[in-house]
């Protein structure tokens, strides 16, 4: 320990680095600028999300006619809902991870032409993915919908990204970070390969689903984010990455101990042996424990580095993350998985509180720390209006909050008029559509801070940042 | 503490739980035939699997739990509404949710898919899932329903009624909301009548969308038709 304060200290008075870089480039290597149109795409699509999920609210909320239904069923506009999201987060993820290893291993990307040419293949496989729900073209499994012909585009994009990561990677410079990035991008690659076939036994078929879902979720795409938030907070705050680099290890041991076990909690009620209430209920508990450290790691991080951290809008986000993680996969996870309560919870409303609180604190929110580091200096701009940013944060995740709590509070009386009362899945879903009300208000206040957050990061005018700068 | 110890850690941590799960899975595997019934699962089953992925039921329904919850949960809707009820809904969705808060789409399913789908339902509701969901747990009838059919003392007919009926329809408020409340459905029919109903709705009300409930024994039925004659 003391070692490591020696390390900060040193690291206090002899650099810093944010104001050091500003005669720097802004962004070192040419090739770092593929990410900016991942990001653009990402956004894009975060909108459309978002669009469909004020319908799917309404649909809930309201009793749509047996002639709308017919025409526009809830499930096909759920399927591109739940897609729009995975959709945008990777291509979030994948601009993130082309934005920071050119810096991290000091050398320019393999092949820019390969990054673009694997961006189009998966929006335009993307794109036909949606128009193909409409006409009833998915494989019927919900979030892993893409046709069988499309999965393979999709393993080919993934493969042409590993590899040209890995390329970077192996004559570049290696640092733990990108050695984690990679690692959770291979993971996240493989996994996807147990949800492609057909199961014959359903009980399977939901067995293999989760080694997709879950280990995505809560494996790989932890990986992936932590290697971006470590990039991230070193940047930022001019901690010495060795302190950082450890408390990345010890944080992912703990998320991937608890959370591959933890697989479990979705195995009690699939037909799949007793032991996994057991050990899905202890490991899953544990879950929660990685998070926590996380949020004491972010905030102590400010706290021994003692200085004002400059970019405050990344700093924001940042904590954000930590804290957003806290809450709606902490909290609302630990929550519901449990046996005893997930008997009653599993399958209900519950259930998509948790998933939206989940991937907005934990995955939304880490996506923009990267979006707002890098696309002021993607635009060459470091004039961020910081009070706009920052309304935009918390109109955004005010707005999840409220409609993730609405949600669960549709989710209780669910449980309890339906599997306590036993007075059926309609009369329960009578007494929920008041709650749907207000998640539709939280859901045009949410679109209303991501339009806020988005003019302001993509489209501002220099001119019109520069007269209302304050950094 | 060097990094490399930190690193070590993070192996370790991963390579424990990896064990596990990998090991629980091999197990899962052993047992999954039993647990299932694999025996029972035949190539109409898979054919009803496939129809329901074709028409995307997962996307409003529920099944194990997993899937959308726009919509009933269907891991034992083959005990709640048996194969004609499924085919039913499934066929005719615009007329059984004419009432309805919510609707469901006409998917255009084939009389034979509808077949299939209500095999692989059936198939489904036999799996040995530690008796969920709650609300169609036999062992766990909610007190809703142990009031509505009188009490501790459950008559024949209450309790076939319960067994039977209460997925669509309801006494006091407690059941489904397909067909109509039978709180007062004494006043209207005798008991001789409501078992020719349960028999062939069509036999009475010629314009009925209630299937025939052939699963029904004749016991069943004279003990429910006495039963609901008395809910005046």
């Amino acid at each position: 320990m003391a070692e490591e304060a020696a390390v900060i200290r040193t690291n206090m008075t002899d650099a810093a680095p944010v104001t050091a870089r500003a005669e720097e480039k802004l962004v070192p290597y040419a090739s770092q600028r593929v990410a900016y149109w991942y990001f653009v795409i990402a956004l894009a699509l975060f909108v459309l999300q978002l669009v469909v999920g004020l319908w799917l609210a309404i649909s809930y909320a309201f009793t749509i006619p047996q002639s709308v239904v017919d025409v526009l069923p809830f499930g096909m506009t759920r399927a591109m809902h739940t897609n729009l999201l995975v959709l945008w987060m990777l291509l979030g993820f994948m601009g993130g991870t082309y934005y920071l290893v050119p810096e991290e291993a000091e050398r320019e990307i393999y092949s820019v032409k390969l990054a673009y040419i694997q961006l189009v293949a998966l929006v335009v496989t993307g794109v036909i993915a949606l128009v193909g729900f409409a006409f009833g073209w998915t494989q019927g499994r919900p979030i892993l919908e893409i046709p069988t012909p499309l999965d393979f585009v999709v393993v080919i994009g993934a493969l042409i990204f590993l590899f040209n990561v890995a390329m970077t990677v192996i004559k570049g410079k290696r640092t733990a970070i990108l050695g984690m990035l990679l690692g959770g991008l291979v993971f996240l690659a493989l996994l996807y390969i147990f949800g492609m076939p057909f199961y014959r036994n359903l009980t399977i078929d939901w067995f293999y689903w989760w080694w997709v879902v879950h280990l995505w979720v809560e494996g790989a795409w932890e990986l992936v984010t932590a290697a971006i938030l470590a990039f991230v907070l070193i940047k930022i705050t001019g901690v010495d990455r060795k302190v950082v680099e450890k408390y990345l290890y010890i944080e992912t041991a703990l998320f991937l101990f608890t959370g591959l076990a933890g697989t479990g909690h979705h195995y009690y009620w699939i037909g799949a042996p007793r032991v996994w209430l057991w050990v899905g209920g202890i490991f899953s508990a544990m879950e929660v424990l990685p998070i926590i450290a996380m949020v004491i790691d972010t905030f102590m991080t400010q706290r021994r580095h003692g200085i004002v951290i400059k970019e405050k809008v990344v700093w924001t986000f940042a904590l954000g993350t930590a804290v957003g993680h806290l809450i709606g996969a902490g909290v609302f996870g630990f929550a519901h998985t449990l046996p005893q309560v997930n008997y009653f919870t599993h399958g209900s409303q519950v259930t998509a509180a948790h998933g939206h609180l989940a991937f907005f604190g934990a995955y939304a929110l880490l996506n923009f720390t990267m979006f707002w580091y890098a696309m002021p200096r993607l635009r060459g701009n470091m004039n961020v209006n910081k009070n706009m940013a920052l309304s935009g944060f918390w109109i955004m995740s005010l707005a999840v909050l409220g409609l993730g709590s609405a949600m669960a509070v549709a989710g209780i009386i669910q449980v309890y008029v339906e599997r306590v009362l036993g007075d059926g899945f309609m009369v329960a879903q009578g007494h929920m559509q008041l709650w749907f009300k207000i998640v539709i208000v939280f859901g045009v206040l949410l679109i209303v801070g991501l339009l806020v957050t988005i003019w302001n990061m993509v489209f501002a005018k220099r001119a019109v940042l520069e007269s209302e700068a304050i950094v | 503490m060097a990094n490399k110890n930190a690193f070590y850690i993070f192996l370790a941590g991963t390579l424990v739980s990896l064990v596990i799960f990998l090991a629980l899975t091999w197990d899962t595997h052993q047992q999954v035939d039993a647990l299932t019934n694999a025996d029972k699962l035949t190539e109409q089953v898979v054919t009803g699997k496939h129809v329901w992925e074709d028409k995307n039921c997962n996307e409003c329904h529920t099944i194990l739990g997993f899937g959308v919850y726009y919509a009933p949960d269907l891991t034992k809707v083959h005990k709640r509404i048996g194969t004609e009820g499924i085919k039913q809904v499934v066929l005719q969705p615009e007329v059984v949710f004419k009432d309805s808060i919510r609707k469901m789409p006409n998917l255009g399913v084939t009389e034979q898919e509808a077949t299939d789908l209500a095999a692989f339902l059936e198939w489904v509701s036999n799996i040995d899932n530690h008796d969920w969901p709650p609300q169609d747990s036999a062992d766990r009838m909610s007190a809703a329903e142990r009031r509505a059919t009188g009490g501790a003392g459950l008559s024949r007919g209450a309790a076939a009624f319960q067994q039977n009926c209460m997925g669509c329809h309801s006494i006091g408020g407690s059941g489904g909301s397909i067909g109509p409340a039978l709180d007062t459905v004494g006043t209207k029919y005798d008991a001789a009548t409501i078992e020719a109903i349960i028999a062939d709705p069509k036999s009475v009300t010629p314009g009925a969308t209630m299937p025939p409930q052939s699963n029904v024994s004749d016991e069943d039925r004279q003990a429910i038709g006495e039963f609901l004659a008395k809910q005046q």
